[in-house]
């Protein structure tokens, strides 16, 4: 009578990897993903060729000059000269009378208005540069003027105004790309940012919505809590990685074609340290999003939930943009220290040059360990609420259901 | 063999299982029925591992049942439950692959078992875009489709049709004649239960208060009854036979209840004196009568 039944095999192994499959695909056909990646690509893009077609020139300006009629002290080629010798481009626009400069400043024609010699008026203010460049210019009008009264020889007046330029040096070098690198850190934190909180709940929605649609009993009939939670985890997670690094490669790509960066290097290095950190801070946080997520019911409860934990990451994205100007202060070392903050805050100051070898092995252990206490928690209190509908679920009672 | 074992559960200060034991043999049908919070979803919950007891175990072939093994049972839960946004081949793949099955089964099993509960037109919609109907074929295939070892299902025929009735009977039977799988399943509907279930296990209270075969249910509480319909027969008519009383009237006529020693011979006798006998027959309770007659209600 017996019929045969198909060979199946039955395997215990594994298991985390089929939940963690469905996870990333699901989420990678979502409408909603395909978008929102689409809008972040759209505006690095724009972001980007704005530094490539806009950035970088050297500053000029447009000074108007009213000649008085009467011997002014320095002249139109004079400051623009003095503007060469600066490696500003100063462009001189001459007027008739005072009146039509300043109609001309109010009209944005020019950045500032030399008035017979010696006045420089601005519309709000005059740039700080400009200003200087024509006190220099009169300066050195007086000075050659003075020493051709006194029967100086040109050629020694011209060896006192042409002295070569003189050498700089630090006992504290800054690095000169120092700005490009802020920049690029800039980016990196923001992009860590979005993806550690946007993934983060991702886990929390993926946990609440087995637990509201009742499917994770079916899914508990056939593995275990933690294999669910693992899964998850790792496949939201790999997803996490995935984009952020496409985001990354397409946006250096697009900078290096485009030249809005000179350091292509550091832009891969900041996007590997982002990526490192960013893998270690999800695998902390993410099991308390899913906690979080385990012990309420209903997608409206979750925000509350949630809060704790939105703030430690708030509080690290702040602390880290704080760190791109300060990146020596007390407060960014303990933040690229401390495992809640550490995911954003390091990166920055390895960026910067700021960060000592202890203080990164300090990070990465303080990472990894918090990271091994959070997982089995997690996994705990995840197994002892998930099943717990109705009203939202106490920590302790989560603890103690799972013992 | 599937054998629960003095379980035991408590939630608080309520104690949904008492020391409940049954065992479920190979190639059976055994229904579980008692009233509304009596304790049938949490026994199969804990038979799935959903929920832990606090004291007692279940057995499967004589071993304590594990992870591994729980992965061959196929479960039906009481509250249903499915990826609402997910299609119903690809549901039924994922659920293939968490038993165990590898990619190439999954598939193939997805098909058949989506065929054999009529759902195959639907494989591509997603769950939440079928009639509830449907939808409960889905979880069944949910159940069905790794061709598990043993079967727990909570209410598997609430809400279904008439047809979608016969087709799980029809699965259910097949499973447990051809492939031998031992079958538990909670009803109310107890007309269902008597025509599909080898056995009966009926629980209250936390406790089994009766076990066995329909047949054995009857025996330890047959009652000989007779239900007679006499045209112009004087009012009780029944009463000048010593052991015999009312047991209720019926349309036209009265069921009577018979003490050991009386003869029905005796009560046909004078029946037909009384008037002409239309109708005469042995009362049989159905499930029906002994529930309420067990429970109490």
């Amino acid at each position: 009578m017996s019929e045969p039944r198909s060979d199946v095999r039955i395997t215990d192994r594994g298991m985390w990897l089929v939940v963690a499959r469905r996870d990333f695909w699901v989420r990678l056909r979502d409408r909603g993903f395909v978008i929102s990646t689409a809008i972040t690509l759209v505006v690095l893009s724009i972001f980007i060729l704005l530094r490539a077609y806009t950035g970088d020139d050297a500053p000029s300006f447009r000074l108007g000059i009213v000649e008085s009629g009467v011997s002014a002290v320095a002249d139109a080629s004079d400051v623009e000269a003095a503007g060469e010798r600066r490696g500003v481009d100063v462009t001189t626009v001459p007027y008739d009378d005072a009146a039509a400069a300043e109609q001309a400043l109010r009209d944005g024609e020019i950045d500032a208005a030399l008035v017979h010699g010696d006045d420089l008026e601005g519309r709000t203010s005059v740039p700080p540069q400009l200003a200087q460049i024509v006190q220099d210019a009169m300066v050195r009008a007086r000075i050659q003027a003075a020493l051709a009264d006194a029967q100086v020889p040109a050629s020694t007046i011209d060896e006192v105004l042409n002295q070569p330029a003189i050498q700089v040096r630090t006992v504290e070098p800054v690095d000169p790309n120092r700005d490009a690198n802020a920049g690029i850190a800039f980016i990196g934190v923001l992009l860590a940012y979005g993806q550690l909180f946007g993934y983060g709940v991702w886990v929390a929605t993926g946990v609440i919505e087995e637990k509201s649609s009742r499917v994770v009993e079916v899914l508990l009939s056939a593995i275990r809590p933690r294999q669910l939670l693992a899964g998850k985890i790792a496949g939201i997670g790999a997803l996490g990685i995935c984009q952020l690094a496409f985001i990354a490669a397409f946006a250096i790509g697009l900078a290096m074609i485009t030249g809005a960066i000179d350091l292509p290097a550091t832009a891969i290095g900041t996007a590997l340290i982002v990526l490192t950190w960013f893998v270690m801070g999800f695998a902390f946080y993410a099991g308390l999003f899913a906690v979080s997520g385990s012990l309420v019911s209903r997608m409206e409860e979750l925000q509350n939930a949630m809060v704790p934990i939105n703030l430690l990451i708030f509080a690290s994205f702040f602390i880290s943009i704080g760190a791109l100007e300060n990146p020596d202060s007390t407060l960014s070392v303990v933040a690229s220290i401390l495992p809640f903050s550490s995911a954003l805050a390091m990166p920055v100051r390895i960026v910067l040059g700021s960060a000592t070898p202890p203080q990164i092995v300090a990070s990465i252990a303080a990472l990894l360990i918090s990271i091994a206490i959070t997982i089995p928690l997690s996994g705990r209190l995840y197994a002892g609420a998930i099943l717990r509908t109705g009203a939202r679920v106490k920590l302790k009672d989560a603890w103690r259901a799972a013992a | 063999m599937l054998e629960l074992i003095d379980l035991r559960r408590r939630f608080g200060d309520v104690t949904a299982l008492d020391g409940v034991s049954f065992s479920v043999p190979e190639g059976s049908i055994v229904g579980f029925v008692g009233p509304n919070g009596a304790g049938k979803t949490t026994a199969m919950r804990i038979v799935l591992g959903v929920l832990e007891p606090d004291q007692g175990q279940v057995l499967w072939r004589g071993q304590p049942v594990e992870a591994v093994t729980r992965r061959r049972f196929g479960y039906m839960p009481e509250e249903r439950g499915l990826y609402p946004k997910m299609r119903v081949q690809e549901q039924l793949v994922y659920l293939a692959r968490l038993h165990g099955l590898s990619a190439t089964d999954a598939h193939r099993r997805a098909r058949e078992t989506m065929e054999v509960l009529g759902v195959d037109g639907r494989a591509d919609d997603r769950v939440e875009s079928l009639s509830l109907g449907n939808q409960q074929r889905v979880q069944l295939a949910a159940a069905l489709v790794h061709e598990p070892d043993v079967l727990v299902l909570d209410e598997p025929f609430s809400g279904l049709d008439p047809v979608g009735v016969d087709v799980l009977a029809g699965v259910l039977r097949r499973q447990t004649v051809n492939h031998g799988v031992p079958v538990v399943f909670s009803s109310h509907q107890l007309e269902l239960v008597e025509r599909l279930c080898d056995a009966v296990v009926l629980i209250d209270g936390g406790r089994i208060v009766a076990h066995g075969s329909i047949d054995e249910l009857r025996a330890s509480r047959e009652r000989r009854l007779l239900r007679i319909e006499i045209a112009g027969a004087p009012e009780r008519w029944f009463e000048s036979v010593p052991g015999v009383v009312l047991e209720s009237e019926v349309a036209g006529g009265v069921v009577l209840l018979l003490d050991d020693g009386v003869d029905e011979q005796r009560v046909l006798d004078l029946a037909r004196a009384s008037g002409d006998v239309t109708h005469f027959t042995r009362v049989r309770p159905g499930l029906a009568e002994l529930f309420r007659e067990v429970v109490g209600a």
